[in-house]
């Protein structure tokens, strides 16, 4: 069927207008989404402090954290939304319009991105300044493209969940905070992923996040590169080749979901 | 007399009640051993974040103090993140998603006890995500701990009184969710991050810069984490708390806790007079 | 004529995890059957009403032909394309509206919600301002324009989520219980918007399911009447009051009667019986429709002969409730 590309453009900007627009009207999202992300990336940092560990891990947790921000808006803000739109009955209005699910992801992950990146940029800048992270990028933008391939790679990753938690209740809820904290670990958002065995961190690439976290960190850091789990430019072609496969299969599944729901009639069961 | 033993089974009622829809809530969306999977699998990992760190920096030499030290804290400060979510993230759930609060609110009941009950499923499974997460330590890791000679008064006191001062931080947020929108998940999130970056859950709080100390002495969780090693461990390696006994420390975490639930209760009451105000008690957030 | 919505021979069935009821349109292998053979046809410009009690199938209907459930089996055509073929083809001609619910999300405004649903058709912005503008001021909530929904009383966010079903301007809307819940004043708006909006455009055609009888009298051309699952019968509202022609429509009143009120239906030349307690009158009212009027003396003599006492008795011109009480042997309110 031909796609009505200007229509699903508008709603891509109507869906991110919400988050954008309606987040900044709440003054207290301010600070639970800038001052207080630091908090928790902070105690990190003094862990390897009280360790004694070297300095270029206080850089590491920094990016670890700035990465988080991001982790955690894929897992809440996109895979649990579409359950959130059922239950507040917004999930039946998208599907009845005549526009590809995808551009209601699309738009809800762009709008989200803003939030996420200005809790990131946060975690980031401040993180640097206070803990005076020593930074030696070795190719500026190499480590641009590795987090631009990151984001792309997670959002679609996050659009898969979207779609396998549409269905679900409060599963979707509980998948969710059960991802969170595994992925903190497998994904090594506060240590070099190497230190997990080979065979872990390969596993653990199906996340793009612990490729992109590792090249990151092999581009930015003078020591970076010493405790990289394979290659930068390895750790970039595999992303591609993730962002292909999450986003293609994303949009697979959301199809099956979708005839899936209809099927069964669950597509617009609520309060599970 | 009558008075109190009648107003005191009502609230004991309502904690019944509340525990009991917490607990369905909490249990009923999956299968029993999927579920016991998912109540393991989340403490574990977020116990071996620190492991790993560990490891990466000593290679391997776990038998140290600080690692016991580090390990313990984090299992019991599962306590601060999850009570803390299942009392304060009811005004958020029952609001917006089961739409159910202004049928609760209006009810003859008391918020605290219904806030506190609903929190009970989180405090039964952090309890068994607690015990597991000491147990993989001992067992695995060979964390240091002697189980004949854990001061188990101490420690069922320190449990029980941080589940109270965590009720009352709760309490607080709950207040604070009253007023804001969707995003109070990550109020919680952030204060707990507060709370794990400042009472020394981790590390010893001397590590910290001097003016985030004086934050880390004004919060009882800071006493309740010191006085749970304690208990278990036997030793301290604070060198600021150190020089405290055990009943000093319990004093001192009294006298704060005092003034924690004093706050909570102010904040509760003056959000919830604005909330009723500007018409926000049952309000629709999400976006 | 063109056809806006066919259905041939819609079937639904939803599994259960455990079957309770065994009642007609529950059976018990874990199914309960919402639609059976449905066979439904609706011109283009019609306004068409779908009656039925809670529970008929008249919302699973509609929700098929939205394209959000597939049928278990048979076929359904709106604006003649097939909507489990092409659901995309059918959404740009449909939208719907369910009474009783809310839209979009607390932290926007009323019109910034319209705008951003309005996005998702692909309606420029300044058209949907103007749209938004006209049915703010058509349906008197051009006050509540900037005010954020999360504040919006329940009647006005229904309002709301009815605007946001028109700002559209969809070729066939379908209205699931419209008007439910809502307040005379709102819902009168509601019913004038509709026909307003039909007269508009010939093209335009409305399914309206409701279980308010009076209300399908008032705005439908043609009606068909769903229970457990089954179109029953389908035709305009005077055709089916007509066709109670020959028989008459006694409404009885007698005291709060809890019990045996089943046995008023074995009384000779009694058709059919329907019966509604209305305990903060103390009153039992009793509807009779007979095969012929003079067998209103076998009613009273019965009733007589039971003890009760009548306070009220009049004869009636047939109502749609009538010819669902003919068709299904009972009344809305007496449904089980």
């Amino acid at each position: 069927m031909k796609i009505d590309l200007k229509t699903n453009i508008k709603a891509i900007i109507a869906r991110s207008y919400v988050r954008i627009v309606a987040a900044n009207r709440e003054p207290s999202w301010w600070f639970t989404e800038t001052l207080l992300p630091i908090l928790s990336t902070a105690a990190y940092v003094y862990v390897y402090k009280a360790l004694n560990a070297p300095e270029e891990y206080t850089g590491f947790v920094i990016l670890g954290g700035t990465m988080s921000a991001y982790w955690i808006h894929v897992l809440w803000s996109m895979a649990a939304q579409f359950y959130w739109e059922k239950e507040i009955g917004n999930l039946e209005l998208y599907m009845i319009a005549p526009i590809s699910r995808m551009s209601i992801l699309l738009g809800m992950a762009s709008g989200g991105m803003f939030l996420a990146t200005t809790r990131a940029v946060f975690i980031f800048l401040v993180g640097s300044l206070i803990f005076k992270v020593d930074f030696a990028i070795i190719s500026l933008p190499k480590l641009f493209a590795v987090f631009v391939l990151t984001l792309v790679g997670l959002y679609g990753l996050g659009m898969l969940f979207s779609s396998l938690f549409m269905l679900y209740g409060r599963e979707a809820w509980h998948g969710v905070t059960l991802l969170q904290e595994p992925v903190h670990l497998m994904s090594g958002f506060f240590f070099p992923v190497r230190n997990l065995g080979f065979a872990v961190a390969l596993g653990a690439s199906l996340i793009p996040m612990t490729l992109g976290l590792d090249a990151m960190r092999q581009l930015a850091f003078k020591t970076g590169a010493k405790s990289g789990f394979i290659s930068a430019d390895v750790e970039i072609a595999a992303l591609v080749g993730l962002c292909v496969l999450f986003l293609v299969v994303s949009k697979y599944a959301l199809e099956y979901m979708e005839k899936l729901g209809k099927k069964e009639g669950r597509l617009t069961l609520r309060w599970q | 007399m009558t008075n109190i033993l009648k107003r005191a089974k009502e609230n004991l009622r309502t904690i019944r009640t509340a525990g009991k829809l917490g607990w369905a809530m909490e249990s009923n969306w999956t299968d029993p051993f999927l579920f016991a999977i998912y109540s393991i699998v989340r403490p574990l990992a977020s116990s071996l974040i620190l492991v790993v760190m560990y490891y990466v920096v000593t290679r391997g030499k776990t038998g140290m103090d600080l690692f016991a030290y580090i390990y313990v804290g984090n299992a019991f400060f599962m306590y601060v993140i999850n009570v803390l979510f299942g009392v304060s993230w009811v005004i958020h759930e029952d609001r917006d998603h089961y739409q159910m609060i202004r049928y609760i609110y209006i009810s003859p009941i008391r918020m605290y006890y219904y806030l506190f009950g609903r929190g009970i499923a989180k405090m039964v499974l952090t309890t068994v995500a607690v015990i597991i997460t000491m147990a993989f330590g001992m067992l695995v890791l060979k964390i240091p701990v002697n189980l004949l000679a854990i001061n188990y008064p101490l420690l069922l006191f320190s449990v029980a009184a941080g589940i109270f001062i965590i009720t009352c931080l709760g309490i607080l947020l709950a207040g604070v969710s009253m007023v804001t929108a969707h995003h109070s998940y990550a109020l919680t999130e952030g204060m707990a991050g507060l709370f794990y970056l400042a009472c020394g859950a981790i590390y010893p709080i001397d590590i910290l810069p001097v003016w985030l100390q004086y934050l880390s002495k004004a919060l009882p969780l800071t006493y309740w984490l010191e006085l749970v090693r304690r208990s278990i461990l036997g030793k301290s390696l604070s060198p600021t708390l150190s020089g405290y006994s055990d009943f000093q420390l319990i004093l001192i975490m009294a006298a704060t806790t005092l003034i924690l639930a004093l706050f909570s209760h102010w904040v509760y009451r003056s959000i919830e007079y604005i909330a009723r105000k500007y018409g926000k008690i049952d309000q629709l957030t999400s976006y | 004529m063109n056809l806006a919505v066919e259905t041939f021979d819609l079937n639904r069935t939803f599994k259960l995890k455990k079957a309770k009821n065994k009642g007609e349109n529950g059976n018990n292998n874990g199914k309960l059957i919402a639609l059976e053979n449905a066979n439904i046809k609706i011109h283009q410009g019609e306004l068409f009403g779908l009656l039925g009690p809670n529970g008929a199938g008249k919302t699973t209907l509609i929700k098929i032909l939205a394209t959000l459930l597939l049928p278990t089996s048979g076929t359904g055509l709106v604006d003649g394309i097939d909507v489990v073929k092409y659901p995309e083809k059918v959404r740009k001609k449909i939208n719907m509206v369910s009474g009783g619910e809310h839209c979009g999300y607390g932290i926007l405004t009323v019109r910034e919600t319209l705008w951003m649903f309005s996005q998702f058709y692909g309606i420029a912005t300044k058209v949907a301002h103007r749209r938004i503008d006209e049915l703010l001021k058509i349906l008197k909530m051009e006050e509540f324009a900037k005010t954020k929904i999360g504040k919006l009383s329940t009647g006005l966010r229904q309002k709301l989520n009815f605007m946001r079903g028109f700002v559209c301007d969809p070729k066939i809307m379908f209205l699931d219980e419209p008007t439910l819940g809502l307040d005379v004043q709102i819902a009168r708006d509601v019913r004038i918007y509709i026909r307003t909006w039909m007269k508009e455009n010939p093209e335009r055609t409305v399914l309206l399911t409701t279980h308010y009888m009076a209300e399908a009298d008032e705005l439908c051309d043609r009606v068909a009447i769903i229970d457990k699952g089954r179109v029953l019968v389908c035709d305009s509202p005077q055709n089916l009051k007509k066709s109670l022609a020959g028989e008459a429509v006694f409404y009885i009143e007698i005291p709060l009667s809890v019990n045996g009120m089943e046995k008023f239906g074995q009384i000779p030349g009694v058709k059919q019986f329907a019966y509604e307690h209305k305990s903060h009158l103390g009153r039992t009212e009793l509807k009779f429709i007979l095969e012929e009027e003079s067998a209103i003396s076998n009613v009273t003599e019965s009733l007589s002969g039971n003890g009760s006492k009548i306070i009220s008795l009049s004869k009636m011109e047939p109502s749609l409730e009538d010819v669902f009480v003919a068709l299904v042997g009972r009344g809305l309110k007496n449904e089980n």
